[in-house]
């Protein structure tokens, strides 16, 4: 059964997709990475670590960003996946960006994010043949409940500089949940002003 | 609130490519449109605040200020939401594109809740003074958010009621207060909207020109409420470390009063 | 009612007659000359020798005012003079002038605010019934607009007016100040093209230009040490003519937009530019594009009206004259500082 997902994300144009899959167990890592790495055409996917994946809505954040600057023609990155990537972090600094939120050896749980352009057209199943062919894991639906038992706080703190929110439950953030969500909230704001804080 | 457009505006290039839902145009400044809309799914609304090329300067200038004021926007939003401040939180930043999408915050416009608050006592027949706890609380949550904004370094640069929104509550949290069940009308969180005139600043003089922007507004547009101003002031006092030096300095502001020329 | 008007606040003595008729008819300029003091290149004006200009042409120019007018003494109603703002100094000499006609003809005096002036003088010269005003000139910049019986000032120049910082470019550059030195700066800058990133400072309804001054007067030193600068944006080799046009493009740009502000704060489309520099066309130009993208539109006087003239003072005086104002001997000092807002406009409701 396929649990992929394809969204048209919002405001943009509608030959552009985005097909994401969410894989836990991952036991081929570093040979993903490497096919990654070795710019085997095959593999052009965003693969990211899910955990520095807080919700589903940072992942489609980074999606449509990277989207609308392919649209724009602004890609600071080789192509439009690795943009997704890049546009997760808080700042400009690419290199570092893969060693933090790409695939490594040592990733475990997935997610995968690939994108259909009118050059360069997937469909769901081609895109998901693929996928189940290539990776030796075991795929979850995309939805919060699975991203939240993927995620690692303490290191999305950690990145995105986050570490003194929600420790004052009098600055309004009451519980766990509403903790989350502001977290999300701050994550989001950082990534659509990355490098610009000072 | 939509409003009637006689000349043809500028929608941000953004708007042009397919959504679920049609923009609907919420309000237009000197400086910028306000758009409802959607970020990422049509499940999730979004306000997109656009800046249009100004036609009078030059390009060169117009794209520089633009870019300039978009990412400013962004910022202080970002660094209020950080420390804790009630302000939407940033989507989406295009500033070569001259927009950003925020949060949409769902609720009223403190001008509006306190005119319709207003008007409902009137009806009722309820004499100035008289049971004015909830409007004391209002005022209380104005002076906290805005001494929570001052605290963090940030000055408003245009506070009004009409930057000022109260927050519906989502229909999850139901909570025990609900007095007479029917007009909670003032109820709700302050949430500080539209920084787009805000600055880094710890100055005295600038958060006391602040307050009294307030001041002055709530003079002009709720002259009822203002004796209740002070109900402001006093939560704003006690709301960060430097507070009572800025209403020392408020008093100073006031004799000044070229600003109340302005807004009187 | 015939009123005679003296204005010497700055560097130019004018001196106007103005005929109000009964029946509501716009008014009739008979006569409005000036002098202007010129200063050498590179060069300000100091209060002194303007005050001793003004004391040597006033005279004369009252008796040619009157002449061209084909007025007698008899029919003037009242002198009115420039109360203030404006440098001390000149104001002193042209108010000395003003008390001494009035005690020679044993006429009214009335004080008159000289951005006051400008605005009703204005109105009347382009119909515009209550536009935002925008007031610009070597000593002031205001944003105005009127409410309830007060010119209500929106927004100004924090720190030096838009001509100040106009003039000292002026003598930074050496350019002559014959007519004035906004006026070349004016030409100047038609022939530029480059724009150079200057501060732009706009805070809220307020402006300010000191920063802006100090940059161009930095840039411009620059460009005289090292003349084959070239702009890192278009390569183009930098001049003079840059300078003044990127300096005009911000500052102005500055200008229209708190001027936009106070328009929408108010729910107005009409603009009204009163002082010196509203002479510059290409100020002028900025406001028009600003105000019909706002579906409305712009009024603007010419170098009669718009430069500092004795007719405007004539004018205010005369309408205040007749709604019952009057200013006795004893009161007729003038100020350096004279807010418009302290003007109660009891002549509109």
């Amino acid at each position: 059964m396929s649990v992929l997902q394809t969204i048209s994300l919002e405001h943009l144009p509608a030959d552009y997709v985005v097909h994401i899959a969410v894989y836990r167990e991952v036991k081929n890592s570093s040979s993903l990475q490497e096919q990654l790495l070795a710019g085997n055409t095959e593999f052009e996917y965003a693969l990211i670590d899910a955990s520095v994946i807080i919700s589903k809505i940072q992942a489609m954040s980074a999606a449509y960003r990277a989207v609308n600057d392919l649209v724009e023609n602004r890609l600071r990155s080789r192509n439009v996946h690795s943009e997704i990537v890049f546009s997760l972090s808080p700042n400009n600094n690419i290199a570092e960006t893969f060693r933090r939120f790409g695939i490594t050896p040592t990733t475990t749980n997935l997610l995968v994010i690939k994108v259909s352009t009118p050059s360069q057209p997937f469909s769901a199943d081609a895109v998901q043949e693929h996928l189940t062919k290539s990776i030796d894991g075991t795929q979850a639906e995309f939805n919060d409940n699975v991203i939240a038992g993927m995620t690692d706080l303490a290191r999305i703190r950690k990145i995105y500089k986050l570490n003194t929110v929600g420790s004052k439950p009098e600055k309004g953030v009451a519980n766990a949940k509403a903790e989350r969500r502001e977290l999300e909230m701050l994550i989001i704001s950082s990534m659509a002003l990355r490098g610009a804080t000072n | 609130m939509t409003s009637i457009l006689q000349y043809p505006l500028p929608l941000p290039p953004i708007l042009a490519h397919p959504s679920s839902t049609a923009p609907l145009l919420i309000t237009q400044g000197a400086e910028a449109l306000l758009y409802k809309s959607t970020y990422l799914l049509p499940s999730l609304p979004c306000a997109l605040k656009y800046r249009p090329r100004k036609p009078y300067r030059h390009p060169t200038l117009d794209t520089r200020l633009t870019k300039h004021r978009i990412l400013s926007e962004a910022r202080l939003l970002l660094k209020c939401r950080k420390e804790g401040v009630p302000v939407p939180s940033v989507y989406a930043v295009d500033e070569g594109q001259g927009w950003l999408m925020l949060e949409w915050i769902e609720g009223e416009v403190v001008r509006v809740r306190l005119n319709e608050w207003l008007r409902w006592r009137r009806e009722k027949g309820t004499a100035e003074g008289e049971e004015e706890g909830e409007l004391r609380g209002l005022m209380e949550r104005i002076g906290e958010a805005v001494g929570m904004m001052h605290g963090v370094g940030v000055v408003h640069g245009d506070l009004t009621t009409s930057n000022l929104m109260l927050k519906s509550r989502e229909h999850a949290e139901v909570n025990d207060h609900a007095e007479g069940g029917e007009e909670n009308l003032l109820a709700g969180e302050v949430i500080i909207i539209d920084l787009g005139l805000a600055s880094v600043s710890r100055f005295e003089e600038d958060r006391a020109v602040d307050l009294y922007v307030l001041e002055r507004a709530f003079g002009s547009t709720h002259p009822r409420a203002e004796g209740l101003f002070e109900v402001v002031l006093e939560a704003y006092g006690k709301s960060f470390k430097g507070a009572p030096i800025v209403l020392k300095r408020l008093e100073d502001v006031r004799m000044r009063g070229r600003k109340r020329s302005m807004l009187g | 009612m015939i009123a005679l008007g003296l204005e010497g606040s700055a560097n130019k003595i004018g001196v106007g007659v103005i005929s109000h008729h009964a029946n509501g008819k716009a008014a009739s300029v008979l006569s409005n000359i000036r002098h202007t003091y010129v200063s050498p290149p590179g060069e300000g004006f100091l209060p002194k020798d303007v005050a001793k200009h003004h004391r040597i042409w006033v005279v004369t120019l009252v008796k040619e005012a009157m002449a061209v007018a084909g007025v007698t003494i008899a029919d003037i109603g009242c002198i009115c003079y420039t109360k203030g703002p404006g440098m001390g100094a000149p104001l002193q000499s042209v108010a000395v002038a003003a008390r001494m006609l009035s005690l020679l003809w044993d006429k009214d005096l009335v004080g008159v605010n000289h951005c006051v002036g400008h605005i009703e003088m204005g109105r009347e010269i382009t119909g515009a019934h209550n536009p935002v005003v925008l007031y610009v000139s070597g000593g002031n910049t205001q944003v105005i607009a009127y409410a309830e019986q007060r010119y209500r000032i929106f927004g100004e120049a924090l720190d030096i007016a838009v001509g100040n910082c106009l003039d000292r470019f002026a003598r930074t550059l050496q350019i002559s100040n014959d007519p004035a030195p906004g006026y070349n700066i004016e030409q100047l800058a038609k022939k530029g093209k480059v724009l150079l990133d200057l501060p732009y400072a706009v805070k809220g309804m307020d402006c300010s230009f000191a920063g802006i001054l100090t940059t161009i007067d930095i840039l411009a030193a620059e460009l005289k040490a090292n003349p084959e600068q070239r702009d890192p944006l278009s390569g183009e080799l930098i001049t003079t003519a840059d300078l003044c046009f990127s300096l005009q493009e911000t500052v102005y740009a500055m200008l229209v937009e708190i001027t936009e502000r106070a328009m929408a704060h108010v729910g107005s489309n009409q603009v009204l530019i009163v002082g010196g520099v509203g002479c510059n066309e290409r100020l002028q130009e900025m406001m028009d594009l600003m105000a019909r993208d706002r579906g409305g539109s712009v009024f603007a006087t010419d170098e009669r009206y718009c430069i500092d003239n004795g007719i405007m003072i004539a004018h205010a005086g005369l309408i205040a004259y007749e709604a019952g104002f009057k200013t006795p001997l004893e009161e007729s000092t003038c100020t350096q500082r004279f807010r418009t807002d302290e003007v109660l406009v009891s002549w509109r409701d």
